[in-house]
């Protein structure tokens, strides 16, 4: 594996009970970049983004066969510890799903559960991801006001410095606009593009546009299977399968 | 030390200098959490299968001793059998007449309780404006609070009086009294749960038929009350099953005489229940003599009862469940439209006599009086208990033990047992029922297992309290010669109020939302910590809601202390946990049913019980309202 990629799945196959969602997947994920994923619903799409950091594990029909490489390490290797691949790996959900504490409380919530106790740290931690996930300015004077008042938008970003507050190095964003109107929408591709430069973002959306505005890899996704991977501005110009090529045109999805 | 310079390289990202939190405290928390999560997960396992166990040990113990019965009469001569003579010779133990009494109880009192309970539920849902709404409700739900033998004091020293003058009857005890009382303490559930239904049948229904020109009764009759038939026929269900189930007040005021009404329909015939059968006659029963199994195949009656109700409720729900809004809105909606036909057809209007105006006036001015009934129940027995024993308190009332039979002195030796007897009671449900629901919500999956355990718990949720009252004297009196004891009776009420809180705690973990607790493990949260500072913060309201209410429900019950744990006259308190204990309900039942004259010392001793348990009831819905107005924000 060279030096340029992240994570790594290798063959990688997904039963839900009988029925298989995910088809000899193999994917490298370039580190530091902003990966989109799509296709239309169903083609399983977030299942392989809950692979990654292996949310799938609370499923309990979930089976997988394959491997899936973490900086080269198995993630479902014996010695691996699921938690700490989840410290590493950072999550941000379709529907905004703060904690119904404070915003603050929901930031440092993170660090507290991995050991951090001393308040100036956490201030630090909790004003530092803030400002990178672009809502310190709106929330800084009512750092401890329930979270759940904020709206759509903020919550969302709110969400994003949480996952941040536990410096992860890469981020899966499970269609993260979707319930978002379009000014927050814009926000948040924003801040994808600028965290780009730190964390590897991996992506799923069902907005082609988005991916075509954030993302510098995309993959598409078809019936459980990854059709076809690779820099975004070739998918969607000049796509190698005719598969692509419709989905891209609107023809089908 | 190679660990702490691999987390300082990872955190050495572009842009982020010097912000890491990451240092050598944090490798040391991650080793712990896998140890605590291993040791959490087996503590809860260990509790979570004590308390299963002691569900199934329950039913098991009354299925065995009840099994007998059976062997020793055969199954037809003990459930079809027309007399119940225990003490004749030879005994007979044919149940029927009890059978018979209990279905003719509760089918006159859901009789009763039904029309005022629709009335009460539609005017609430429908018709009250907010400010009568807000006096109406809580009216209602304080009658749910009242304990059973208040309602049965009532019933013994006033109702049956009235019936016996009304009617010039020589005894008010009858079938008659007990379907009344049974009513009162029904309509409360059947209108909280039907009015929820019709609550939550949509708006759009509602407007769809306003906006053909129905009338607001027609809408309500033809769109709403069918949208929420499921949510009514389960809350008569429950209702029914709260009736069945009751034991003090209907063995206060039924005669209890084990005879079949001659004629059937002849409502001043005393009758005998399953349930006050055995709160009769369980105290002068021989351990493991035909009598004492007799009675446990009556539990098993009951048990099979509450098992019906119980399947039949799922049953509905389950329907409920399974066509949801959306596929179920044309089905009203059709209807309404379909109802609304005929009125739009001009030969039908020439026919019509009667206006829908004067008809929904006529449906609202009967739905008034039932309401004006509902609250004129709750307010005289309020106001005669209020107003007599007011004049009975005292602080000597308060704080001294009692003399002559009660008839002198005071209660405070009750007060402080009942205050011992709950306190016990949580002590022993509380964790038992907090750890299992924990379990069972956050650490197991649902399989054919859980599904039992919760049958199982529904099943102990639903059974008469007298039932615990048997099982805690056979098992706990009797057979590990506890005797009459604080501590049986502790454990007794402990039982009883164990499925409830599990069902409580349950619901209020299942009630938070699956994405919080992927939130948490997105982060790298471990379970426990998931549990502990995500799941159980939200749900600690509805969790507190639960014991509070398990709390004032253990201090009002009677029939589950009477033969384990209380004693009537006592001037001292137990200095033991395994001396008897004196308590509010059982001396208010033992006052009314036992001493002739002492007024003073029943009525106050009912408003003593009244205002503990009703405050108890207040400070729940107090929490519920303060947490409901700290999440809306």
């Amino acid at each position: 594996m060279d030096d340029s990629t992240i994570l790594e799945t290798r063959d990688l196959n997904l039963w839900y009970g009988p029925k298989q969602a995910l088809l000899d997947i193999s994917i490298r994920i370039p580190k530091n970049t902003v990966t989109a994923l799509i296709g239309p619903s169903g083609c399983g799409k977030s299942t392989l983004l809950r692979c990654f950091n292996r949310m799938n594990d609370l499923i309990d029909s979930a089976r997988i066969t394959g491997r899936i490489l973490f900086e080269g390490d198995d993630i479902y290797a014996d010695h691996t510890d699921v938690y700490t691949i989840r410290e590493k790996i950072g999550m941000v959900f379709q529907k905004p799903n703060p904690f119904p504490k404070s915003i603050y409380e929901n930031v440092a919530y993170g660090p507290r559960i991995h050991g951090v106790r001393r308040k100036e740290v956490l201030d630090d931690v909790v004003e530092t991801s803030l400002k990178r996930a672009a809502l310190w300015e709106e929330v800084e004077d009512r750092l401890h006001e329930p979270a759940l008042a904020l709206s759509g938008g903020q919550q969302q970003r709110l969400c994003i410095a949480r996952s941040l507050a536990v410096e992860p190095r890469v981020i899966l964003m499970d269609e993260p606009c979707s319930a978002l109107d379009p000014i927050a929408t814009a926000k948040i591709e924003d801040l994808i593009i600028r965290l780009a430069r730190d964390y590897t973002v991996v992506i799923v959306t069902h907005n082609m546009q988005q991916a075509a505005r954030v993302s510098e890899y995309t993959g598409f996704m078809y019936m459980g299977r990854l059709v076809e991977f690779d820099r975004t501005q070739r998918i969607f110009e000049d796509p190698t399968e005719e598969l692509t090529e419709n989905y891209i045109t609107g023809r089908f999805g | 030390m190679k660990r702490e310079e691999a987390t300082a390289v990872q955190s050495g990202y572009p842009g982020w200098p010097g912000h890491s939190w990451r240092g050598p405290e944090a490798p040391f928390a991650r080793r712990n959490r896998h140890l605590t999560d291993l040791i959490v997960g087996k503590l809860l396992f260990i509790v979570a299968v004590l308390a299963i166990l002691v569900v199934f040990f329950i039913i098991g113990f009354l299925l065995r001793d009840g099994y007998q019965i059976v062997l020793e009469t055969g199954i037809w001569n003990f459930l079809g059998g027309v007399d119940w003579n225990p003490a004749g010779s030879p005994p007979s133990f044919g149940i029927l007449p009890l059978i018979v009494g209990t279905i003719l109880v509760t089918a006159l009192a859901m009789a009763i309780a039904v029309p005022l309970s629709m009335a009460t539920a539609i005017y609430i849902a429908e018709i009250a404006g907010p400010g009568t709404k807000a006096v109406v409700k809580p009216a209602v739900e304080l009658l749910a609070g009242i304990p059973s033998v208040v309602y049965g004091f009532f019933g013994l020293i006033l109702l049956t009086d009235w019936i016996r003058i009304l009617f010039d009857r020589p005894s008010g005890s009858s079938w008659l009294a007990g379907s009344i009382l049974l009513a009162i303490m029904a309509i409360p559930t059947i209108t909280s749960v039907a009015e929820d239904a019709l609550s939550s049948v949509p708006r759009e229904f509602r407007e769809g038929s306003l906006a053909l020109g129905a009338t607001r009764w027609q809408t309500i009759r033809s769109v709403i009350v069918p949208g929420a038939v499921s949510g009514i026929s389960a809350a008569v269900i429950l209702g029914m099953g709260r009736a069945i189930g009751e034991t003090m007040a209907v063995l206060m005021v039924t005669g209890n005489a084990a005879v079949i009404p001659d004629p059937i329909t002849n409502v001043f015939s005393p009758v005998r229940t399953l349930t006050g059968t055995l709160g009769i006659e369980m105290g002068e029963v021989a351990f493991g003599s035909l009598h004492y199994h007799a009675l446990f195949g009556v539990a098993v009656v009951l048990l099979a009862i509450t098992l019906a109700v119980n399947g039949l409720s799922r049953l509905i729900i389950r329907r409920m469940q399974r066509t949801p809004a959306r596929s179920r809105a044309p089905g009203p909606l059709m209807q309404a439209v379909h109802g609304l036909i005929p009125l739009s057809l001009p030969h039908r209007a020439r026919r019509r006599i009667i206006h829908p105006k004067t008809t929904q006036k006529f449906a609202f001015l009967l739905i008034s009086m039932g309401v004006v009934i509902v609250l004129a129940a709750l307010g005289v027995i309020l106001l005669e208990i209020i107003v007599k024993g007011a004049g009975a308190i005292s602080l000597e009332f308060l704080t001294a033990p009692p003399s002559d039979l009660g008839r002198a002195g005071g209660i405070f030796p009750a007060i402080v047992g009942t205050l011992y007897l709950v306190a016990g009671a949580l002590a022993v449900a509380l964790p038992l029922g907090i750890a299992t629901a924990i379990y069972l919500i956050e650490y197991t999956a649902d399989t054919w297992l859980t599904r039992g355990i919760r049958a199982a718990v529904d099943l102990l949720n639903g059974t008469p309290s007298i039932v615990f009252g048997l099982f805690g004297f056979a098992f706990l009196v009797l057979f590990l010669n506890f005797g009459v004891s604080l501590i049986a009776g502790q454990i007794t009420l402990g039982l009883m109020v164990l499925p409830t809180i599990i069902r409580t705690t349950e619901e209020s973990l299942r009630a938070i939302p699956k994405s919080l607790r992927e939130g948490s493990y997105a982060l790298g949260a471990s379970k426990w910590q998931t549990v502990w500072r995500v799941v159980l913060p939200p749900a600690l309201p509805g969790i507190i809601t639960g014991a509070i209410l398990s709390i004032g429900r253990a201090a009002g019950e009677t029939a589950p202390i009477m033969f384990t744990a209380a004693v009537f006259s006592s001037r001292y308190l137990p200095s033991s946990l395994f001396e008897p204990v004196m308590s509010l309900p059982y001396h208010l039942f033992i006052l009314t049913t036992s001493v002739a004259g002492a007024d003073d010392q029943k009525f106050g001793t009912a408003l003593v019980l009244l205002m503990m348990v009703l405050s108890i009831y207040l400070i729940a819905i107090l929490v519920r309202h303060r947490y409901n107005r700290a999440t809306v924000v």
